[in-house]
């Protein structure tokens, strides 16, 4: 399955390339650069307003029934179009629109933070141990790793979400699995590249053990990569429980989710566009927020 | 990349014509002349282990999926009959699908199946899952060929005009909304464009992509919307994969030479940098189209068309295990051939590969 890897590692060519340079200026630098890298950051307006949805995101899914809102009640009014009562109108079972968008920031947020940090704990683990010690272990990861991305993601994830349910710790572990492989593709490629600098070499004269070079000297060279990779993940983790939650996979009524709002309104799209539109803009500013943001960290680092 | 751990068998048969002489070092890496005696035979070891690969790849998958799809939870025999049937007749109906003994018999019996063309019947759909499947199938295929013919050159123009305007604002513009709109899921880009275009502009009807069925001009006219709505959630990385191919060809010292030597302008494009920027390109859209079939359950959910993705959310929602095992093993070879295809594709168009071991 050439082709497979070969494209696994081309994308991640191109995901790494610009952290090659990186990891060889944190090697010299420290901690003067992280804090230059975060100046440079906040110097820039995507970073800045992507962050602040973000934290308007974080601090509704936390404090949504601290503001009094109430996402489950009947106004009494069905499928009524936005007003200054009800900004953002109200459902079939005249339910605030805006109530169920701010508080589906919960359910949003209940699964993507803690798959990701999964996937990149598991995905980083596993590409440093196949970059470090190449041969047959490598192969053996890059071998199953193939086998695993045959099927189309979105169908692998409808089988495993039908073995192992929709619970909350069952999609935190599932993102967590399926997303290993790909960060583990790209994190081998940045280790592989860093496999032939001299720290490397000298760190093995001095007698360190393996565990302590990747764990000491690799790891923190490929971090900037690592960080990439865990706030791409979080930003498709999002897409993925949203998208299983549209299918009817994953949240179940009355919850106020995004994605099964818009399946379960989808039937008044035609009279009541509200209903629809703004969990859909909802999804959208956060994933593509969260997704900025990695992108500016891609930027700075390099 | 480097050439590392180059793996038994894809050096063919680099070892066997040089008889008492020690093999080249490094071992299975053919340089120089050793590369060149075996140019004719590249092609057919490169299609002859593909061919070995596959089946066995898609054996594992099997495997997996299979003993995945037993987890599911649900009593298929009982579902199907209703509550009203006898023990017995329960039993009699696990039989005669296959559902008792253990899991390597019943996988056995499953997979004897699934080659002699005995698929089993749906449990909720309660008729054979063959048709079914490939009924779906074909509606799937001909949704994921029309989002391709609309995504691959809209990928090609935007990639090379990002190439030529490499590192000025409208290079990085094209950047972010291309990737904003690929971390948008697809019923989000599909609700918003449904609003816009079907309830406000009343372009296209809302319930348009139920209709599948019709003449050619009715399903091309359903279709558009769902066609769009995923091949804008797929531009984002072939696009990528267009710019950074064509910055490298027009950036390499052969472009230059083309450029200085006064070649016309057309020709450079054709033949040197068209050339070399497909090449990773050609790799990903291959096996994008395999994997398009499979992932567009959602814009099959969302428009309500009767694809396979939608098939199979409804077969896992509904715990029907033989329309999952079935369907899910039928993605898996349309995704392998698609990789097969794109070998070919890529061997007739780079002829580096027919030549050299290009090892990750």
């Amino acid at each position: 399955m050439d082709s497979m890897s070969e494209l696994g590692t081309g994308l991640g060519a191109i995901e790494g390339a610009p952290t090659g340079g990186a990891a060889g200026i944190a090697e010299t630098a420290g901690a003067g650069a992280g804090r230059r890298r975060a100046r440079a950051l906040l110097r820039r307006p995507t970073f800045v307003i992507s962050a602040l949805i973000v934290l308007f995101w974080v601090v509704a899914a936390l404090g949504w029934h601290l503001f009094g809102l109430d996402p489950y009640g009947n106004s009494g009014q069905a499928l009524a179009a936005p007003s200054w009562s009800q900004p953002f109108g109200t459902d079939n079972l005249g339910r605030s629109v805006f109530a169920r968008t701010l508080a589906g920031a919960d359910t949003a947020l209940a699964v993507g933070p803690a798959g990701a940090v999964l996937a990149t704990i598991l995905g980083s683990a596993l590409g440093v141990i196949a970059g470090y010690f190449r041969g047959w272990v490598d192969t053996a990861l890059m071998r199953v790793f193939d086998v695993l991305v045959v099927l189309p993601p979105l169908i692998f994830l409808i089988v495993v979400v039908g073995a192992f349910g929709a619970s909350v710790p069952a999609l935190i572990v599932i993102i967590g699995v399926v997303f290993a492989p790909g960060i583990a593709r790209i994190i081998r490629a940045a280790v592989l590249a860093e496999m032939g600098k001299k720290y490397v070499t000298t760190a093995r004269l001095q007698g360190e053990s393996a565990v302590r070079i990747m764990a000491a000297e690799l790891v923190p060279n490929v971090l900037p990569t690592i960080i990439i990779q865990a706030t791409l993940s979080l930003s498709s983790a999002i897409l993925t429980t949203a998208t299983l939650s549209f299918l009817g996979l994953g949240q179940q009524p009355p919850s106020p989710d995004w994605g099964l709002a818009i399946n379960q309104n989808l039937d008044f799209i035609e009279t009541a566009w509200w209903t629809v539109i703004f969990p859909a803009l909802a999804v959208a500013s956060l994933v593509v927020s969260v997704q900025l943001i990695a992108d500016n960290i891609k930027e700075t680092s390099s | 990349m480097t050439v590392l751990n180059p793996r038994p068998g894809a050096a063919g048969g680099a070892d066997s014509p040089h008889g008492g002489l020690p093999p080249p070092i490094p071992p299975g890496a053919p340089r120089g002349f050793s590369a060149l005696a075996e140019r004719h035979s590249r092609i057919l070891a490169l299609l002859g282990k593909r061919l070995i690969q596959i089946p066995l790849v898609l054996l594992a998958v099997s495997i997996l999926t299979f003993w995945l799809i037993q987890l599911v939870p649900g009593d298929p025999g009982r579902n199907a009959l209703g509550q009203y049937a006898t023990e017995a007749q329960v039993h009699a109906w696990d039989v005669s699908n296959g559902l008792t003994g253990s899991v390597v018999v019943r996988y056995l019996h499953w997979l004897g199946g699934f080659f002699t063309g005995n698929w089993g019947t749906s449990f909720v759909y309660l008729v054979p899952s063959r048709p079914l499947i490939l009924g779906h199938l074909e509606n799937s295929a001909f949704l994921a060929l029309y989002a391709f013919v609309l995504l691959v050159p809209v990928s090609l123009i935007l990639g090379s005009v990002q190439a030529y305007r490499e590192g000025r604002r409208s290079d990085r513009a094209i950047t972010i909304t291309l990737m904003a709109l690929s971390s948008v899921p697809e019923f989000v880009t599909g609700v918003l464009l449904l609003v816009v275009f079907a309830v406000w502009l009343k372009a296209v009807p809302v319930q348009s992509a139920a209709d599948a069925t019709g003449n050619f001009g009715q399903r091309v006219h359903a279709m558009t919307l769902p066609a769009v709505v995923l091949a804008v959630f797929y531009l984002a990385v072939p696009a990528r994969m267009v710019r950074t191919g064509t910055v490298g060809a027009i950036t390499a010292p052969f472009h230059r030479t083309a450029v200085l030597k006064g070649l016309p302008s057309g020709q450079i494009v054709r033949r040197h940098v068209a050339r070399n920027a497909l090449i990773p390109t050609v790799q990903l859209l291959g096996i994008y189209l395999g994997g398009l079939i499979g992932s567009s359950a959602v814009v099959e959910t969302l428009f309500n068309y009767p694809g396979l993705g939608a098939l199979l959310v409804t077969a896992a929602d509904r715990k029907d295990a033989v329309l999952l095992t079935d369907g899910v093993m039928v993605t898996g070879v349309i995704a392998l051939l698609a990789l097969l295809l794109t070998d070919v594709c890529l061997i007739l168009m780079d002829p580096r590969i027919r030549f050299e071991n290009t090892e990750s």
